[in-house]
């Protein structure tokens, strides 16, 4: 079912007067035919359907005046129930298709697959038989062009090119529509079946109080990589028993090495030397040492991988992804800061594969180049901890003799789930990061 | 890349061209491929260089100042103004087993030796089995009023013989390495400075005289998102001033330098589409036939699923370089030619 | 430079009869929908006519059809927004026949047609203003100088356009309550500049600045095409 709207034929235009039913119910219309005629203060025009179908509902009298937006018609294209519409040409491009819609849980308890949950299957599987949209849509002179990439994607992220309305010049679906249509989830949200990780959220966001754009506010829908994240930082912040620690390290010696080295590194290894490479070394001895921080929580069981597949945050411009580096366990540094350059590099392009953002054991994330001095990380399920590796500052410190200079530091944090971890183990698992950033000498490990 | 210019001439500085770099140890794009020379010669005796003015004058833009002095007359040859022989005298030495360096004064020149180059020089190997190893160079390309009899990009013609390997670096670092990989290399070779670039463009080059750039390497000098502009020579540098502006625009352009144009590192060119899914060939080679048209052939061929809008070229029309100023500003694309292109491949 | 969309420029001489122009014109807008054509730009007088949008009150129209007649003007409902307005000789038409793409901006095309009366005007000599406290369209303080109503055909191409008063016989206006405004008048640019500014003088001034506004690089409709407008010259 398609739903129609009154179109918006001008940012500073708000409302449109039916001035007559072209069609009235029951009557069939081809794609791109006049439904009504409608009169806004700034020009008058008839209103093109987006699809072919049956008209099933007029809502609205002729002669009503009705603000942008608001639905007059139903169409009845075939598209099964719940599909929420595109609307006349005119309007912002229409939104997901019908996962978008699925029926809301009411008790949070409930396994019911989520909505998030058909995302997964999606990318995992291209099908070769994806659907083929065998009539295109008109939205636009040029909407059925595909471009060679387009159906490529299509093909294999099993789209139905005939959901999504182009950006491009003309209607013309283009690459980023695709890519927008298909992002890969949000970490967390593509393991395997969390109790009410999608409804349970999406029932609580559905019910926060509405406040639409007034008067010099502009708004438009979240993206379905937003949706994605909203929905798995609410999931984790409601289901971990969550803590926080926090260490503070001298990485005097690190700096030191980095400033030394990072144009030798460069020129042998082809990547820029940071400090996250080597913080995740540290880090996956800590893991080691501690098994238990690199687990989850399964029901009652706790699942204790033998490997380390390290999460890496990563944003970039649809929002937050989490690449993860998997076996990092088995890597030096050189070689974690070869994985970490590339899943970033093709996260931030869009490149990244659907099983690239799953089966992290533990994940590290690092505002620290972006100014934070300390933050509060939320765990990314169904991880047992999360690492935050702030900003390097000089600071006077109190060194041996109690003298005092000026040293590099840095507050290393974690967030922890206290439903598997305690205190002293979230404790004494920073203490041995820290410890290893203080003492090891990396410049070995750094083919230096 | 720091394009500044440097006081022309340098003569008088040192006979050794590493002698005539900056204050801050860089170097020009002559200085570059006159130190990749020096340090070749150096190296292996059987290197000889031959040109018209190349020994006492030091060369018409001053190339080879200082190397008669060096090496000697024996191995550094002035010529009479006889195209066709320096080609053809070329092959013999090379066939004797030396390494000969052929210069033309302006590449426009290199077609009174055409024959000699095309029936000859890139054929040879193939009929008789004995290599080849001529370095051909020359000054070419235009955009500094020298009209048509001065400013050619000959390298589609010589591509088309198909037994020669062509380089048209873009930066001085790239001009020194494949300089010297171009004369260790046992095949004939043709080496295109682009003239505009002589003394305009300056960067740190290697001083190691091992330091080489492969030939057919490809290499991206600036990443980008959202469109590829392919391309060589001096407009490499007119697409990474392009690709500033239209950052600001928030078109984010990934410049892929060629290096060499015969053969291409289709590798690279087709990696960054498979990124990017639109592609502009940009190039001073005439439009028809010209470099650019081959380029965007391999693309539409080898990268035809990832593209997201047609392959657009852009170069000039096939027709003399023009002398008036203004219509040969018209004639070369210009910076902001390439954003209007590069505004219409994203709108598509 | 920016490329500019190609756009054919029609520009039959003489009057042309409003119907036939009307339709030709929404012919050509119907093309441009399917993309058979690119965009054009119409500039033409009408003999004397009324129009008016669908939603004018007829009471606008003061005088009787009989005093019309006499005068040898006609009257039109047409497909347009707005209130009745005057065509005649000495009054430059402008219609622009677009395509909008694919998020049409239709106040934004108004205030394109606008745009392009004031530049006309000012290199004229008359500076004229908006005022979107009153109405659209382009005013010497109270009085009107350039009236525009438009269309869209589907949402996403324009019809109709502007008309800009040059030595129009503004006593046509007393006809009607001009564009719905009792308190407002109208005015003409040899009324504001003090000397007779004949249509032929105004009409290249104005196309350069379509162009200009709108990105285009007019040229010469094909024969066929204008062939309608001048088989339906009145004089």
């Amino acid at each position: 079912m398609t739903s129609i709207q009154m179109p918006q034929l001008g940012e500073t235009i708000v409302e449109g007067t039916i001035l007559k039913w072209l069609k009235s119910e029951g009557d069939q219309v081809k794609a791109d035919e006049p439904l009504f005629e409608i009169s806004t203060d700034k020009v008058d025009t008839e209103v093109p359907s987006p699809v072919a179908g049956t008209v099933t509902k007029l809502l609205v009298a002729e002669g009503a005046t009705v603000p942008v937006g608001t639905a007059v018609m139903e169409i009845d294209d075939g598209s099964g129930a719940g599909g929420n519409g595109a609307s006349a040409p005119a309007s912002a491009p229409a939104a997901a298709p019908a996962q978008a819609a699925t029926p809301v849980a009411e008790g949070p308890a409930e396994a019911a697959p989520p909505a998030a949950q058909t995302q997964t299957q999606q990318p995992a599987a291209p099908a070769p038989t994806a659907p083929a949209p065998s009539t295109m849509p008109d939205r636009g002179p040029r909407s059925g062009i595909l471009s060679p990439i387009v159906r490529k994607l299509a093909r294999e992220r099993g789209i139905d090119l005939a959901t999504i309305a182009g950006t491009g010049e003309g209607g013309r679906i283009t690459k980023a529509d695709v890519l927008a249509a298909a992002a890969p989830p949000a970490a967390g949200t593509t393991v395997a079946p969390l109790p009410s990780v999608g409804p349970a959220a999406a029932a609580v966001m559905v019910a926060a109080p509405s406040m639409p754009a007034g008067q010099g506010e502009e708004a438009q829908p979240i993206s379905h990589i937003r949706k994605a994240i909203a929905a798995h930082m609410l999931a984790s912040t409601q289901q971990t028993a969550r803590a926080w620690t926090m260490v503070e390290v001298n990485v005097d010696r690190l700096v030191h090495l980095r400033e030394d080295s990072k144009e030798k590194f460069q020129a042998n290894f082809g990547v820029k030397l940071t400090y996250l490479p080597m913080v995740t070394r540290a880090t996956i001895d800590a893991l080691q040492q501690f098994p238990l921080v690199n687990s989850r929580l399964d029901g009652e069981t706790i699942v204790t991988p033998r490997f380390v597949n390290m999460g890496i945050a990563v944003s970039y411009d649809a929002g937050l992804i989490v690449p993860v580096v998997k076996g990092a366990d088995g890597m030096n540094t050189v070689g974690i800061a070869r994985a970490i350059a590339d899943l970033a590099a093709r996260a931030r392009s869009h490149q990244l594969q659907p099983d690239e953002v799953q089966g992290a054991t533990f994940t590290i994330t690092n505002p620290g180049p972006y100014g934070s001095l300390l933050s509060v990380p939320i765990i990314n399920q169904p991880n047992a901890g999360i690492l935050s590796l702030d900003g390097i500052q000089k600071r006077p410190v109190v060194v041996e003799d109690d003298a005092i200079a000026v040293r590099s530091m840095v507050y290393i944090s974690m967030s922890w789930d206290h439903r598997l971890i305690d205190g002293e183990l979230a404790t004494r698992f920073l203490a041995r990061v820290k410890h290893n950033l203080e003492t090891w000498d990396f410049a070995e490990d750094l083919g230096l | 890349m720091a394009s500044t210019t440097v006081e022309s001439g340098a003569a008088g500085h040192g006979a050794e061209p590493r002698g005539k770099r900056s204050e801050d140890g860089q170097a020009t794009y002559l200085i570059a491929v006159a130190e990749a020379l020096w340090e070749e010669m150096e190296r292996d005796e059987r290197v000889i260089m031959l040109g018209e003015d190349i020994g006492v004058y030091g060369g018409a833009f001053k190339v080879t100042e200082g190397f008669l002095e060096r090496f000697g007359p024996d191995r550094v040859m002035d010529t009479p103004i006889a195209e066709e022989t320096i080609v053809g005298f070329a092959v013999g030495a090379a066939m004797e087993g030396w390494r000969p360096i052929a210069e033309f004064q302006y590449s426009d020149f290199m077609t009174s030796g055409f024959d000699e180059i095309t029936t000859v020089l890139s054929r040879y190997h193939y009929r008789s089995g004995v290599r080849t190893p001529v370095v051909l160079r020359a000054p070419s390309g235009g955009g500094v009023r020298a009209s048509s009899f001065h400013s050619v990009n000959p390298e589609p013609w010589f591509a088309y013989a198909g037994g020669i390997k062509i380089m048209c670096p873009a930066f001085p670092s790239d001009a020194k390495g494949l300089l010297k990989s171009a004369i260790r290399d046992d095949n004939p070779t043709l080496f295109l400075e682009h003239k505009a670039l002589y003394r305009r463009i300056k960067e740190h080059v290697s001083e190691d005289p091992a330091a080489l750039v492969p030939i057919s390497s490809a290499a991206v000098k600036r990443p980008g998102d959202d469109v590829t502009i392919v391309t060589y020579g001096a407009m490499v540098h007119k697409a990474l001033e392009a690709a500033d502006t239209l950052a600001g625009r928030g078109i984010s352009a990934e410049v892929v330098d060629l290096r060499t144009v015969y053969p291409i590192d289709e590798e690279t060119v087709i990696r960054s589409i498979e990124k990017t899914s639109r592609a502009l060939v940009l190039y001073e080679s005439f439009h028809f036939l010209g470099i650019g048209a081959e380029v965007a052939s391999v693309i539409a061929e080898k990268a035809f699923e990832h593209l997201d809008a047609p392959v657009m070229r852009l170069a000039p029309p096939n027709h003399p370089v023009p002398f008036s100023p203004p219509l040969e500003d018209a004639f070369l694309p210009q910076v902001a030619d390439i954003e209007a292109a590069v505004d219409r491949l994203s709108a598509w | 430079m920016t490329e500019r969309r190609p756009a054919w420029l029609l520009a039959p001489p003489g009057l042309i009869d409003y119907d036939v122009a009307n339709e030709a014109m929404h012919t050509l807008a119907r093309r441009r929908l399917d993309d058979e054509i690119p965009d054009s730009v119409i500039v033409l007088q009408h003999p004397p006519v009324f129009t008016a949008g669908r939603r004018a009150a007829e009471d606008e129209l003061l005088w009787d059809e009989a005093t019309v007649t006499a005068r040898g003007g006609a009257v039109r409902r047409i497909d347009r927004g707005g209130s009745f307005t005057f065509h005649g000789p000495g009054q430059l038409v402008v219609y622009p026949i677009l395509g909008l793409g694919g998020r049409p901006d239709a106040a934004a095309h108004l205030r394109r047609l606008e745009e392009v009366a004031i530049r006309t005007c000012a290199d004229l000599g008359a500076t004229v203003r908006r005022r979107a406290d009153v109405q659209t369209g382009v005013w010497v303080d109270d009085e009107k100088i350039c009236a525009i109503g438009v269309r869209l055909l589907r949402t996403r191409v324009t019809l109709h356009g502007m008309a800009l008063n040059c030595d129009t016989d503004l006593t046509w206006f007393d006809g009607i309550v001009a564009c719905g405004l009792p308190d407002h008048g109208v005015t003409s640019l040899t009324r504001v500049i003090g000397r007779d500014m004949r249509v032929d003088e105004v009409s290249p001034i104005a196309i350069r600045h379509v162009a200009d506004v709108f990105g285009l690089a007019p040229t010469e409709a094909p024969d066929e095409i204008v062939r309608p407008f001048l088989a339906a010259a009145v004089a």
